[in-house]
């Protein structure tokens, strides 16, 4: 003997309210799947290695104690900077104003 | 977009401009991911009147393009290149080889068979 | 159900892991003694390699001693006799000679699974050594214990162009080869399989990632048990769920319509440019 379908549907409801579930006989678009999709933020976020200490940092923090550090990959840096300015190769002055970069440009 | 950029670098490894607009991107689509999923609840369910529907759907449509997961994109970790990244290592081809006959990847050796 | 990664367990091998191998060199070496002094004396001095072989079966004497001041005697034993007497006379202590044979295992009594333990490694060296130091681990907690069973390895292989730019043809291999062993536990108790878990979390090996799979059984009143706790877990997670899909920032815990979510204007004002309405 078939079972009448009201009393199927007052199963599957209970079975709905008991496990959680929706309780959509009618097979309409509820849209439940964005529910349950996972958030995707946190993994996508991760993907790029977080910023580790560094010698600056510790530099930065000595600082105001009045320490001194001593970088010499700074210092060498440095020295050359000096030294390509002794020999008129450093960095062009920085042009302030229109006229000025017009004026230069004119030069040539 | 310069407003969703954080002020202090907040990433190693390989840096430069890409990159950290790729990272910046998956900041932003992290902090919206929520209200997006919202919408899309909103759009995707039938028994919600039309209207609000078509409002959700407004809405999810004039949201800024760095909260769209399709924006973003793996790069290498250690040469920024968006090309041929395996995702298990974060690394494009190249790095990988280079790294893989250094041996910095464990387990990792040259295959002949 | 975590992987601890191989990488960040690096040498936290512990110093009684090494205490045990330290020993097991040692007195193998002294065994292997033991042997050699069966078959021939052993030999002080490297002259004469032929002489011993002729002489009597005991490692006592020592041949220099034979031909010389054999008369005179000496309060102080000769190296060899000393070692001989260590050999013959002491034995090492129990444990430490179980290292020298195969694990013991305790029998199973019904055979119900409680805990599956599966280590992988991409070195098949340490895996044996950490499942054969787990099965050790089980049988002093007495647990009964199944394997190592080897599983299949997982072979990853992948191509690549050599070079960085172009020349397509010139390609090179690369594989990881995973390799993996199942440990299965039967009929433990529960609390003795978590201690043996944190023990060889504990004592985890280099290059070795554990994954444990443990069931937990009940009796058949499992509902009346869930009803019973039921008011203590719902007053705990209580703080979590009144919050549960909110915003982080989000303060007010009032309940809002969904019109009032779509009208919303911190969904529109974070836009950026090109967002406000032209006025033309």
């Amino acid at each position: 003997m078939a079972t009448p379908y009201s009393r199927v549907l007052d199963l599957v409801k209970v079975q709905c309210r008991v496990f959680s579930m929706t309780f959509n006989p009618d097979r309409l678009r509820l849209g439940n799947k964005v529910l349950r999709q996972r958030l995707r933020g946190p993994t996508l976020a991760a993907w790029y290695p977080k910023k580790t200490v560094s010698f600056r940092d510790l530099q930065d923090a000595v600082k105001p104690l009045g320490l001194t550090t001593f970088d010499e990959a700074e210092d060498d840096r440095e020295e050359a900077i000096q030294i390509a300015k002794l020999r008129g190769k450093g960095r062009p002055k920085k042009k302030r104003t229109a006229a000025e970069s017009r004026s230069a440009k004119k030069k040539k | 977009m310069s407003q969703f950029r954080s002020k202090k670098l907040d990433i190693g490894g390989f840096i430069n401009a890409r990159v950290i607009r790729d990272h910046t991107k998956r900041k932003v689509f992290e902090q919206y991911e929520p209200d997006r999923q919202a919408l899309r609840y909103i759009i995707r369910n039938t028994s919600l009147p039309q209207r609000v529907r078509a409002q959700a759907q407004l809405q999810l449509s004039t949201m800024h393009a760095y909260t769209r997961p399709t924006q973003i994109k793996n790069r290498c970790v250690a040469g920024g290149i968006a090309r041929s990244v395996f995702r298990n290592f974060r690394l494009a081809r190249y790095q990988f080889r280079m790294q893989a006959l250094a041996g910095e990847l464990p387990g990792v050796r040259k295959a002949s068979w | 159900m975590s992987f601890i990664s191989p990488y960040s367990c690096l040498l936290r091998a512990t110093r009684s892991l090494q205490l045990a191998t330290a020993s097991r060199t040692l007195s193998s070496s002294s065994r292997f003694r033991i042997v050699a002094d069966a078959k021939f004396p052993v030999v002080p001095s490297s002259n004469d390699k032929l002489q011993p072989l002729t002489q009597s079966q005991r490692p006592v004497e020592s041949p220099v001693k034979a031909d010389g001041n054999s008369s005179v005697e000496t309060p102080v034993k000769e190296w060899a006799n000393r070692l001989t007497d260590i050999n013959f006379n002491t034995r090492l202590p129990r444990s430490v000679q179980a290292l020298y044979l195969r694990p013991l295992r305790r029998k199973a009594e019904y055979g119900l699974p409680v805990c599956d333990l599966q280590l992988r490694s991409y070195s098949v060296r340490n895996l044996e050594f950490f499942a054969d130091f787990a099965i050790r681990a089980a049988y002093y907690l007495k647990l009964p214990v199944s394997g190592p069973v080897p599983l299949p390895k997982i072979t990853e292989r992948w191509t690549f162009i050599r070079s960085n730019f172009v020349h397509k043809k010139s390609k090179e291999n690369f594989e990881r080869i995973t390799t993996r062993r199942l440990i299965q536990i039967k009929d433990g108790n529960p609390q003795a399989v978590q201690a043996w878990l944190a023990f060889l979390r504990k004592h985890a090996f280099y290059g070795i990632g554990m994954k444990a799979n443990v069931w937990e059984y009940e009796s058949l009143d499992v509902g009346k048990n869930m009803d019973d706790t039921l008011p203590a877990v719902e007053k705990n997670l209580e703080p979590h769920l009144s919050r549960f899909g909110r915003q982080q920032t989000e303060t007010s815990p009032t309940q809002k319509p969904l019109s009032d979510f779509l009208g919303n204007e911190r969904l529109s004002l974070k836009k950026g440019p090109l967002v406000k309405v032209r006025s033309v």
